[in-house]
């Protein structure tokens, strides 16, 4: 496994504040990885660190093997970045803005940069400043995509597009990774990561909590179980794997680990099953769980209970 | 809430709120307030004892006056009837010699604060948050027009407290010399108002202020000089033609600023309710949809960035240029008409009078080239403040490419315009006396290294303390004191020496020494390389 990207204990410190405490990423070459994590839990400071405009206080951040701080602009040859909130020059049109980043890579292919104008409906003739914060996105996105590169580095790219141009965006990350790209996707828009990204990460405070795959994270995570039944269960209360668990008369609904499904599956169908769904968990639901003391502490009601 | 919309039905309408806003305002701007005010109040505080102490007889102050009454000097101060209220007025010294820059430093503040409660506000989308609160369309303009008020009246107040001390007029004369300070003050502002909402953006309604206040500062100038009416047509030469410790001491002349600052705050709300929001009165034009073949390096953008920025240093610079050449050219009859102990004075060194004068102008024109130097570095931080260079820095782009090409981009501005300031000056100052243009251009030639030095130790500042802005400020500032005040406020020798400008001697009414100019281009080159190195370590900070 070849990484494009991986830091080890990686530690940025703001004054007093802690943006990044020890934090471990690992990104292989060719795969779209999800970046979640809230506001302020530290995404475009890693980005940042990896792009070298910042320098780590402590531990180890490599970008295609190299030192991102030292070798930041030959680095840089080998990706496109685009902010989440782009500022663009007031007084340069979309167009040089894209052309300008294109030639600083050393050049654009024009044919790419028209067709990418085109998907996304964007007027290159008009003013930086007069462009809504969604056209800026969008000239920094056609900018990446034209790029011939190895790895984009996508900070919450969407926000700001309309859910159309959300599907473009989409078809764009799945034709470069079909080109064999690296994609690093931070986000906090669960349904974007779900449909474009083979591997997760998810940070809270600085920190990685949970890295894998999404079939990995469902692992260890509970699907939601609806039965109409025949006749009454007994027993699913007593079970271990068993959580939020509501009788209605014949109508059963429950949370149940992964590992305890086809247990409990087997004892409905002792009770005979008139009907049945089983959702895997959405990567909302898995988010929110490394996020529910946080949601407790501001008054949201968790609907998952706490580990047992 | 339902008290907000009571207050709306009551019929204030579009001013619905501006209290409200008013006590924001003025919690959000308080820091800038003190520090301007204080910095104004507080120079001319300390410079009254000063001046004071320096030109206790009327035979000192007489003398003074003939060094201070050529075109020159008064295109630089004000007009001739203070000159020859001297002997009788150490008031009227003071108010001359100060009037003009203190008004300027007024003028400036009030350009800054309008345009920062008003545009700079829309551009950053904190004044939508507030428009879509029951808040009246014209409330912020109001607001940001009574607190600027507000800030005038306690500027003055405070700069007729600080000049009481003064001997010389009336009892009425601190007081007018408060007064004609408030009058700049609303008329700038107001003007300013008045620019916020024709330009598109902040950056522009700062622009039309202080160019604004520049041709006021020239025909001002160019006014007091001769004597001429011109001075009239300058809101700074309207608080000066108000003879404030003089026998010939007039109010009416701030009526003028007065009745400006009216018809200009009707115009801006006249304009205010007929723009969209984010918007100029001027729609932006479109441009071009692929980028000229030049632009492909962080380079060329930051030339193509400060390029408007050049164009305003090469025009001010010619102008000035120009204007200041027209001095040295009437310099000899002006020398013909004094008495021998006057020439004596203005003779010091042998040089002749068209010399000291060129020694004079070019040294000012190299600070007002630094000027635009300065004013490029700032652009610089700008970029990383807004966090628009993020997409460079992101970019195959050197550390050395950005930021560092800011500081060619300065080195360049601060040449090119001292450069055309010289050129003016001669075409100005030695018509037909090629000698004479022959050593103005060796002069503004000379003046460079120091030049450099000032701009190099700005990128230094930039790269190492970015946060500290203040600091570029304080050293333009410093420079521009030490060749306007340095021997008139007798500042100690070592402070002076701070100023690269110190070390260039008074060429060509003196000599300059080549060891000199080579010292000091080394430590431009010293501050470069620091600066280099700083702009290699440090984080970027992109909001």
């Amino acid at each position: 496994m070849n990484a494009v990207i991986r830091t080890e204990g990686l530690v940025k410190r703001f004054g007093h504040v802690t943006a990044l405490d020890r934090l471990d990423l690992e990104v292989t070459q060719g795969e779209t990885h999800g970046f979640l994590g809230p506001n302020g839990a530290g995404k475009s400071t890693t980005i940042r660190v990896l792009l070298g405009m910042l320098r780590s206080d402590e531990g180890r951040a490599e970008l295609f093997g190299g030192d991102p701080w030292k070798d930041a602009a030959e680095l840089h040859k080998r990706l496109a970045y685009v902010p989440g909130d782009v500022a663009l020059w007031p007084g340069l049109t979309g167009g040089e803005t894209i052309d300008l980043l294109g030639r600083l890579r050393g050049g654009i292919d024009k044919a790419k940069r028209d067709e990418l104008l085109e998907r996304f409906d964007l007027d290159p003739r008009k003013k930086g400043r007069s462009y809504s914060k969604g056209n800026r996105q969008k000239v920094a996105l056609v900018a990446a995509f034209a790029a011939d590169v190895d790895l984009l580095l996508l900070d919450e790219p969407t926000s700001g597009l309309d859910p159309l141009m959300g599907a473009v965006f989409n078809e764009c990350v799945k034709e470069a990774s079909a080109l064999g790209r690296t994609v690093l996707l931070s986000s906090h828009i669960m349904s974007e990561v779900e449909a474009l990204c083979e591997r997760v990460s998810i940070i809270r405070k600085g920190v990685i909590v949970e890295t894998g795959t999404l079939a990995e994270m469902r692992h260890f995570s509970r699907s939601r179980v609806r039965a109409t039944l025949k006749n009454p269960v007994r027993g699913l209360e007593d079970h271990e794997g068993v959580h939020d668990l509501k009788v209605d008369g014949l109508e059963v609904e429950c949370s149940v680990d992964t590992a305890a499904l086809d247990d409990v599956l087997a004892q409905l169908a002792v009770a005979g099953v008139a009907g049945l769904t089983c959702e895997p968990p959405s990567l909302e639901e898995i988010f929110l769980r490394f996020y529910g003391d946080e949601l407790a502490a501001s008054g949201v009601p968790n609907g998952e209970e706490n580990g047992s | 809430m339902t008290t907000a919309v009571a207050e709306i039905e009551d019929g204030l309408g579009t001013l619905a709120g501006t209290g409200k806003l008013l006590r924001f305002q003025v919690r959000r701007s308080r820091m800038y307030l003190f520090w301007w005010i204080a910095g104004i109040a507080g120079f001319t505080w300390m410079t009254v004892p000063v001046l004071a102490d320096q030109y206790t007889t009327a035979e000192e102050r007489v003398g003074f006056a003939g060094t201070m009454s050529s075109p020159a000097m008064l295109s630089m101060s004000g007009p001739i009837e203070y000159v020859n209220a001297y002997a009788d007025s150490v008031g009227a010294l003071f108010t001359h010699r100060m009037l003009l820059w203190t008004g300027a430093m007024t003028a400036v503040m009030f350009v800054l604060l309008v345009t920062r409660l008003t545009r700079a506000d829309e551009e950053t989308s904190r004044s939508e948050v507030i428009r879509s609160l029951p808040i009246g369309r014209r409330a912020d303009l109001a607001a940001a027009l009574l607190l600027s008020t507000i800030a005038a009246v306690v500027l003055g107040g405070l700069l007729a407290l600080a000049s009481m001390g003064l001997e010389g007029g009336d009892g009425s004369s601190a007081l007018l010399f408060g007064a004609a300070h408030t009058a700049i003050a609303l008329v700038f502002a107001s003007l300013t108002a008045v620019a916020a909402q024709l330009s598109e953006n902040g950056s522009a309604a700062t622009g039309y202020g202080l160019g604004a206040l520049g041709v006021s500062v020239l025909l001002a100038g160019a006014g007091n000089a001769e004597g001429t009416w011109v001075t009239w047509l300058s809101p700074l030469g309207w608080s000066q033609l108000a003879y404030i410790f003089t026998s010939e001491q007039r109010w009416w002349p701030l009526l003028i600023s007065i009745a400006v600052a009216i018809l200009a705050v009707w115009l801006a709300f006249t304009l205010v309710a007929h723009r969209d929001f984010g918007q100029g009165m001027v729609a932006a034009r479109r441009g071009r949809a692929e980028a000229k073949a030049g632009l492909k390096s962080a380079g060329a953008l930051t030339f193509r960035l400060t390029r408007g920025l050049i164009w305003t240093g090469v025009v001010t610079t010619l102008l000035l240029g120009v204007a200041y050449g027209s001095v040295i050219g009437g310099a000899e009859d002006f020398a013909d008409g004094l008495s021998e102990a006057q020439q004596e004075i203005l003779d010091r060194g042998g040089a002749t009078i068209q010399l000291s004068f060129a020694a004079t102008f070019v040294s000012i024109n190299a600070i007002v080239a630094a000027l635009f130097g300065v004013l490029v570095i700032g652009r610089g931080r700008k970029e990383e403040i807004v966090g628009r260079g993020e997409l460079i820095a992101a970019a195959p782009v050197a550390r050395s490419g950005w930021p560092g090409s800011y500081l060619p981009a300065a080195l360049f501005t601060a040449t090119l315009t001292n450069i055309v300031a010289g050129l003016g000056l001669a075409a100005g100052g030695a018509s037909g006396d090629g000698e004479l243009a022959g050593k103005i251009l060796a002069a503004t030639l000379v003046q460079l290294p120091a030049v450099w030095v000032l701009i190099a130790f700005v990128f230094a500042a930039f790269a190492w303390l970015p946060r500290a802005g203040w600091l570029r400020w304080l050293a333009w500032t410093w420079t521009l004191l030490v060749v306007y005040f340095g021997a008139l406020l007798d500042l100690p020798e070592w402070a002076m020496a701070i100023s690269p400008f110190d070390h260039l001697g008074n060429y060509p009414a003196e000599d300059f020494s080549w060891a000199a100019l080579f010292v000091l281009t080394g430590v431009a080159v010293l501050f470069a390389a620091l600066g280099y190195i700083g702009a290699k370590r440090r984080d970027l900070q992109f909001s």
